[in-house]
């Protein structure tokens, strides 16, 4: 053993002079920093701060008599995020042993209040769970999930809607603007993709443009853009800034999902079209049935990494005035009271994108291992 | 015997490059002709225009019955015939071109199902039943990736068959396959042949050329030389260009 971690970091660590200094200079370096850290996170930080901000980092400044809302929309989307998993990794007993481990430790670490709180985070993992569960081992169940996901989305909307889309804050939100910038862009990317290889020159030229002025310029002036310009051409509608944000981050990122989208079909040889044309299949049934479940298989890993993109851009709706995860920790500091605690808020904050981040990225590494063995 | 494809002064172009020239070709029902030449002349061209994969600019071309419109029509929308004709013609390439991401019985039954709207029972029925006629009917469940590369190409004939096509085009349908591999697809032709469906064939495998096809037609640099009955052809070419192909291709 010792002799093995010896070998290892000989390997590893001084193989040559150059690494000999690094290793010395750059380890002991990271070793100050972590107990500097871990003495500060120990002894001096007051995290009291965090169980109490809760909720505001949770879900802003929606009314607390309201909360309930916010729990049937969390239950909704842990239900949909349960299905998208289930749609390619099978469910095992083991798995809810790890979900049962789940809501322990958010139990113990956000030390959360009352029995009804207990029961909601309970009632959203076994959600998870369950559907996740149902879509592994039911795979006619899948054809639903599209529609099933937009009518989610829609009941969201209407349950969230009544205290005003104005106070729609904190995770919730940037959760809401990923998940809902997700779903819409798919169908309108793949749109602009099979456009930008249309026959018609016309329509071919409308994506073409479109694709390339969305990559061409910053999402925070698309949303900016859209903010403004929705009071101007849709005067009656009058849009919340919630749905206005979601329509910026959508418009934006359906270029990026289109190119990834066009990458993936021309992946597919021209062989496959060819077959389908000569059995006679209309050029709608052959795009649909053949070309597009062949290229999106290609795709689907950039595609989860561009929701975690989504999600690590939500943070700039703050410049229409969102209150979004990282925004509702400035508003807590900005309490006078609290004005002493940026370090433990901005720690929370910082775990919780990582913990996110390296959530989605382990599941695009597994689905593209998935779909490499699948594709033999 | 009525025929059912027509060609009559055919002509197609890549940009400035003249692939097929001047070509009068017609082959009745019930007809076998096999398609020979070397690489590049053409052979590919000629069959895949008889089912629109390819757009020809000028001449004419009946089959099945429909007029197959030129390029210029194509482009212009004028596609309704395409349907019809592909509808009545199967084909088989090379590289088999299966679906990878269905299975043996989906590659089968997705045309018809779609095409023609049989039910799914009715689809599989004949699936199963042409699969039996290819010997594959063990195999109905698994996909494309799964089996060998005959096995592929017999599944992707059977795909043909299920759309009851009056006309089969094979385009060197056993090139790309071991040559253990080669005579179970032959044999599946030879049946096709025996049972009197039209066929025309691009291939390499002169011997069953000779055996199966009704005519043969010498193409070269895009211009057809000689059609011939097989033995007439075999045995004493009247072209100069096609004695010394056989005499190249023969010699191995
Ligand atoms: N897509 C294409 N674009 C331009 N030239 C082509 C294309 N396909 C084939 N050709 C040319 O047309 C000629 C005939 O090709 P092909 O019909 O494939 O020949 P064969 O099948 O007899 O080998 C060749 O000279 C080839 O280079
Ligand atoms: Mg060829």
């Amino acid at each position: 053993m010792i002799a093995r971690s010896l070998k290892w970091s000989r390997h590893n660590l001084f193989a040559k002079p150059f690494d000999v200094l690094l290793s010395l200079t750059v380890i002991p370096g990271v070793l100050w920093l972590i107990w500097q850290i871990a003495g500060w996170a120990l002894t001096v930080a007051q995290w009291d701060i965090i169980p109490q901000s809760l909720r505001v980092l949770m879900i802003g400044i929606f009314p607390v008599d309201q909360a309930w809302r916010t729990w049937v929309a969390a239950m909704i989307i842990a239900a949909l995020l349960g299905a998208a998993l289930g749609c390619v990794f099978a469910f095992r007993g083991r798995h809810a042993g790890g979900l049962l481990l789940v809501v322990a430790v958010a139990l113990v670490l956000t030390g959360t209040k009352g029995l009804a709180n207990i029961l909601c985070v309970a009632a959203l993992v076994a959600l998870f769970g369950l559907s996740w569960a149902l879509i592994s081992r039911v795979p006619a169940a899948r054809r639903g999930l599209v529609p099933a996901s937009f009518v989610g989305l829609i009941a969201i909307f209407a349950v969230m809607a009544p205290p005003g889309a104005g106070l729609w804050g904190g995770l919730l939100l940037s959760i809401l603007l990923t998940l809902v910038t997700a779903v819409v862009t798919l169908p309108i990317g793949i749109l602009l993709a099979f456009g930008r290889r249309s026959r018609f020159s016309s329509v071919r030229w409308i994506c073409t443009a479109y694709i390339e002025v969305m990559r061409s310029v910053p999402l925070i002036m698309v949303v900016y853009w859209i903010w403004i310009l929705m009071p101007v051409l849709t005067p009656q509608l009058n849009l919340a800034d919630v749905v206005r944000g979601m329509i910026g981050f959508t418009l934006f990122y359906s270029a990026y999902v289109a190119e990834y989208v066009r990458s993936g079909l021309q992946a597919v040889p021209r062989g496959q079209t060819e077959a389908a044309r000569s059995l006679g299949m209309s050029e709608f049934d052959i795009n649909r049935s053949i070309v597009l479940p062949q290229a999106l298989r290609v795709v689907v890993p950039p595609l989860v990494g561009n929701v975690l993109d989504i999600f690590n851009t939500a943070p700039l709706v703050f410049i229409i005035g969102l209150t979004d995860f990282l925004r509702a920790g400035q508003m807590i500091l900005a309490n006078p009271q609290y004005g002493d605690r940026t370090y433990e808020v901005y720690s929370f904050l910082f775990l919780t994108y990582f913990l996110v981040g390296s959530l989605i990225t382990f599941v695009a590494r597994k689905l593209e291992k998935h779909l490499a063995r699948g594709s033999r | 015997m009525s025929t059912i494809v027509e060609m009559k002064t055919l002509n197609k172009f890549y940009g400035s490059h003249h692939v097929l020239k001047n070509i009068d070709l017609s082959v009745a029902r019930g007809e076998v002709v096999v398609v020979i030449g070397a690489s590049g002349s053409g052979k590919s061209t000629l069959i895949r225009c008889v089912n629109g994969l390819e757009m020809y600019q000028n001449g004419s071309l009946l089959v099945d019955g429909y007029p197959m419109p030129v390029e210029e029509d194509r482009l212009l929308g004028g596609e309704s015939e395409l349907a019809a004709i592909r509808k009545g013609v199967g084909m088989v390439f090379q590289q088999f071109n299966l679906f990878p991401h269905k299975t043996v019985v989906e590659n089968i039954t997705i045309a018809p199902m779609r095409v023609h709207r049989k039910s799914k029972a009715e689809a599989e029925a004949t699936a199963l039943r042409l699969l039996d006629r290819v010997g594959l009917k063990a195999h109905a469940h698994k996909y494309p990736g799964q089996l060998s590369g005959g096995q592929q190409q017999r599944v992707a004939i059977a795909r043909s068959l299920a759309m009851e096509p009056h006309l089969m085009l094979f385009d060197e349908p056993t090139s790309a396959l071991d040559p253990e591999m080669i005579g179970e697809v032959l044999d599946v032709m030879r049946e096709l042949a025996a049972d009197g469906m039209t066929m025309m064939i691009v291939t390499h495998e002169m011997g069953f050329a000779r055996e199966v096809a009704d005519r043969i037609v010498y193409i070269d640099q895009g211009a057809i030389l000689e059609i011939g009955k097989p033995d007439a052809f075999f045995d004493n070419p009247q072209n100069e260009r096609a004695r010394a192909f056989l005499a190249r291709v023969l010699k191995h």
